[in-house]
C-alpha cells in the first residue's frame, strides 16, 4: 500500500485508454492527456497496458510505501526524489518499504506518469479507474488525491532496472514553441481562406485557463465563410455557432473566438465549430506544454495522422525496454 | 435543409461526422439514431468503437488500425442507403413517467436569487416562456409543455443530460438561454433552451429557462436503485419522456421515497418506435391548435 503524505497539484488516477464506449451517455473517455509516457511507464513496470497508475501536474506529490514495489516515473520532471536522492526517469527502480516518493514542480514538461508495477486497484467505473473529477467517477473516490489517500497495488512480477531508450521517448523539454500537428475538420468548410492561413501561420498561445477539459489558446481573430452568416436561427447567433453536434477529443473547439482543444475530459457535445482536430499522434504535447508557451499548427491529412499514431504505438511496446547495465 | 447524400468529415485521425442537414428537425434526428444503433448492431461495421448520435449529426469514433477513413466512408454511406427511408427506421424506445411539479418554488428561489445578484430585469422564466410563445399564461405553460411526450434525441455535453425534444408539434416551444448564464441550478430542474427540454442532473451553473422540478434522479453514481444497473445515468437516446403534473405534497412523497431508496421508476419497456407510424399520426393533427 502506498500513503500519499503530499497531494501535489490535482493528481489523479487514470488508465488507458479510459471510459471508452459511453460517449453517447455524454461521458468523455477520461485518461492520460499524454498516453504515449503513460503507457512507457506500464511497460517499465511489467504492467499490461490498462493498468490504472498516477498522472501529475506541474507539482507532484510525495507517496509514503509500506512495502518493496517497483515504480517507473516518465513525463514531465518533477525533481522526485527517494531519502534525497534523485530518481531516474524513463526507468525502472525499487522503492523499499518505508521510503517516501517526494517530488516537487515540473522543470520540463506539464504532466508526470507514475506506474506501480501490479497497477493500483481502484473498483472500476464503467470499464475503467480514470477519475473523471468533474462528474466525481472513477479513481479512488471520484476525485484527485487527498492527503491521507491509500492507494492499494496488486502485486506483480516487474523489475528494477529497466530503461526506456531515447528513441523511443517523446521529446519532452521546455521550449517556447511546439509543432502541433491538426487535421481538418470537420467543419473546415466555415472558415475562409484568410481564417486558415491565420490559424497555419499564427503563433497560439497556451492560456493559464486550460485544464483536462480544454487548453484554451491566446490568438488573432477567426474569420469565416458565409456558411457561418447564412444559416437557419437554430444555429445560434454566433458566427461559431452550429446546431448541437458531437465533439472530437482534439477538437480545435471555437467558442466564439476562442479555440479551445478539447482534451479527455471535455464535454462530448456543444454549438460550436471545430474547424481543426489535434489528432492522436499530437495529443502528448498538449499534455506536456505549459501556459505561456506557444504552439504552431502544421496542417496534415487524415492518412498522414493515423500513420504517425501507428510509430508511436510501435514504439509502446515491451520490445523498446533495455536492460541498465 | 436535409441533405440527398449525409455529409461525411473526418475528426482527427480516429472520429467522423456524419451530417445530415442544417436544420433543427426530428427526421434528421431520427437518421442519426438509426444510423448510429445500424453501426453497432447486427450488421455493424467492423473497426466502430461507439457512435455520439446528435440532433442532425452522428459522430463515429472509429479504429484506424482496423479500417480507413476513406473504406469506412464508403461502407457508412451504402450502410446508410440500406436503411432506407426515415419512415422505415424503428428503434427500440422505452417511456418514464416522471412526475414533476411545475412551477416549484425552488427554481422560483433560484430566479429570483439570479434577478438578486444579476439581472433585475429578467422576467420570471415561466411568464417569459409563456410569453414568447404566445400562450395566454403560465398555467396555458404547464398544460402545453406536459402534453406530449419527449423524445432523448442526444445525450451529452454532462454524463447523463439528455437533450429532449417534444414528439407533439403542437407542443414545440422555443425559450433563448440565460445571459450571462446562472451560476447554480436546482438539481432535477425541469428546463427549456433553444427547442429543447433537459433536467438538470445534478444542481450546476445553467442557462436553461426553468419552470418546474422533479424529485426523481437521473444521475445514480451511488447506484441506489436497480434501474442504474451497469450504468450511472438513466437515458439512453431514443427513450421517451412524459412529465405528469404533480402536486407540491405528491412531490415531497416522492423525494422521501427517493432518499429512503424506496422509490419506483415507472418506465414502459416493450415498445417500438416507428417513425413511419409518427409521422402518419403528425400528418393527421391539426397543428393550429394548442392544449
Amino acid at each position: 500500500m502506498i500513503s500519499v503524505i503530499e497531494a501535489g497539484l490535482e493528481t489523479s488516477i487514470q488508465d488507458w485508454p479510459g471510459r471508452v464506449g459511453f460517449y453517447n451517455k455524454g461521458f468523455p473517455p477520461s485518461g492520460p492527456l499524454d498516453s504515449w509516457s503513460f503507457r512507457l511507464a506500464n511497460i517499465l513496470v511489467g504492467n499490461e497496458e490498462g493498468f490504472a497508475a498516477l498522472e501529475c501536474q506541474f507539482m507532484g506529490p510525495t507517496l509514503k510505501f509500506d512495502r518493496d514495489i517497483v515504480v517507473a516515473i516518465t513525463g514531465a520532471d518533477m525533481q522526485a526524489k527517494v531519502n534525497g536522492q534523485t530518481c531516474p526517469l524513463w526507468e525502472s527502480f525499487t522503492v523499499y518499504a518505508g521510503q517516501s516518493i517526494e517530488m516537487s514542480y515540473a522543470i520540463s514538461g506539464a504532466r508526470s506518469y507514475i506506474a506501480f508495477c501490479g497497477g493500483i486497484a481502484a473498483e472500476p467505473t464503467l470499464g475503467s479507474r480514470s477519475t473523471f473529477a468533474a462528474a466525481g467517477v472513477g479513481g479512488l473516490t471520484g476525485n484527485a488525491l487527498k492527503i491521507g489517500d491509500i492507494l492499494p497495488v496488486e502485486p506483480g512480477h516487474g523489475e528494477a532496472g529497466r530503461r526506456i531508450p531515447l528513441v523511443a521517448r517523446p521529446h519532452i523539454e521546455q521550449q517556447l514553441t511546439w509543432e502541433v500537428e491538426a487535421v481538418a475538420g470537420p467543419n473546415d468548410d466555415w472558415i475562409d481562406q484568410q481564417g486558415h492561413d491565420r490559424f497555419l501561420s499564427s503563433e497560439w498561445r497556451v492560456s493559464a485557463k486550460s485544464n483536462r477539459m480544454g487548453m484554451r489558446l491566446e490568438g488573432p481573430d477567426w474569420t469565416f465563410t458565409n456558411k457561418a452568416y447564412d444559416k437557419l436561427p437554430e444555429n445560434g447567433s454566433e458566427p461559431a455557432n452550429i446546431i448541437d453536434h458531437g465533439y472530437p477529443i482534439g477538437a480545435v473547439n471555437l467558442a466564439g473566438q476562442t479555440p479551445i482543444i478539447l482534451l479527455n475530459d471535455g464535454p462530448s457535445m456543444g454549438g460550436f465549430i471545430n474547424p481543426y482536430t489535434v489528432p492522436q499522434c499530437a495529443l502528448w504535447k498538449l499534455g506536456q506544454a505549459r501556459p505561456g508557451e506557444t504552439f504552431r499548427f502544421k496542417s496534415i491529412s487524415v492518412e498522414e495522422a493515423q500513420l504517425r499514431a501507428r510509430q508511436i504505438n510501435t514504439l509502446c511496446k515491451d520490445c523498446q525496454v533495455n536492460s541498465v547495465t | 435543409m436535409i441533405y440527398d447524400v449525409p455529409k461525411v468529415s473526418p475528426g482527427g485521425d480516429r472520429y467522423l461526422l456524419v451530417e445530415f442537414g442544417n436544420e433543427m428537425n426530428l427526421d434528421l434526428n431520427f437518421k442519426a439514431q438509426g444510423l448510429a444503433n445500424a453501426l453497432t448492431g447486427e450488421d455493424r461495421i467492423n473497426g466502430v468503437i461507439e457512435t455520439a448520435p446528435c440532433f442532425a449529426t452522428t459522430l463515429v469514433h472509429y479504429d484506424p488500425d482496423l479500417i480507413s477513413y476513406s473504406d469506412l466512408k464508403v461502407e457508412l454511406l451504402r450502410l446508410f442507403e440500406s436503411l432506407g427511408s426515415s419512415d422505415d427506421i424503428e428503434v427500440d424506445s422505452r417511456l418514464f413517467y416522471f412526475p414533476t411539479l411545475y412551477l416549484d418554488p425552488w427554481t422560483t428561489d433560484c430566479i429570483n436569487d439570479y434577478r438578486d445578484k444579476i439581472n433585475p430585469e429578467k422576467e420570471q422564466d415561466p411568464e417569459f416562456v409563456a410569453r414568447i410563445n404566445g400562450l395566454s399564461d403560465v398555467r396555458q405553460l404547464v398544460r402545453v409543455h406536459s402534453g406530449t411526450e419527449y423524445w432523448a434525441a442526444s445525450l451529452g455535453f454532462w454524463p447523463g443530460l439528455a437533450f429532449m425534444m417534444p414528439l407533439d408539434p403542437r407542443c414545440r416551444l422555443t425559450a433563448p438561454k440565460y445571459n450571462p448564464p446562472r451560476t447554480w441550478t436546482p438539481q432535477g430542474a425541469v428546463s427549456m433552451g433553444g427547442m429543447s427540454t433537459a433536467i438538470y442532473p445534478v444542481p450546476s451553473p445553467g442557462g436553461y429557462q426553468l419552470f418546474g422540478r422533479t424529485p426523481v434522479p437521473i444521475w445514480d453514481p451511488q447506484k441506489t436503485f436497480p434501474e442504474f444497473e451497469g450504468d450511472l445515468c438513466i437515458f439512453r437516446p431514443g427513450d421517451r419522456i412524459k412529465y405528469v403534473p404533480c402536486s407540491k405534497e405528491e412531490y415531497l412523497e416522492v423525494e422521501r421515497q427517493v432518499t429512503e431508496g424506496s422509490f419506483k421508476f415507472n418506465i414502459v419497456d416493450y415498445q417500438r418506435f416507428s417513425v413511419g407510424n409518427y409521422k402518419r399520426w403528425v400528418a393527421s393533427l391539426d397543428l393550429t391548435s394548442r392544449f
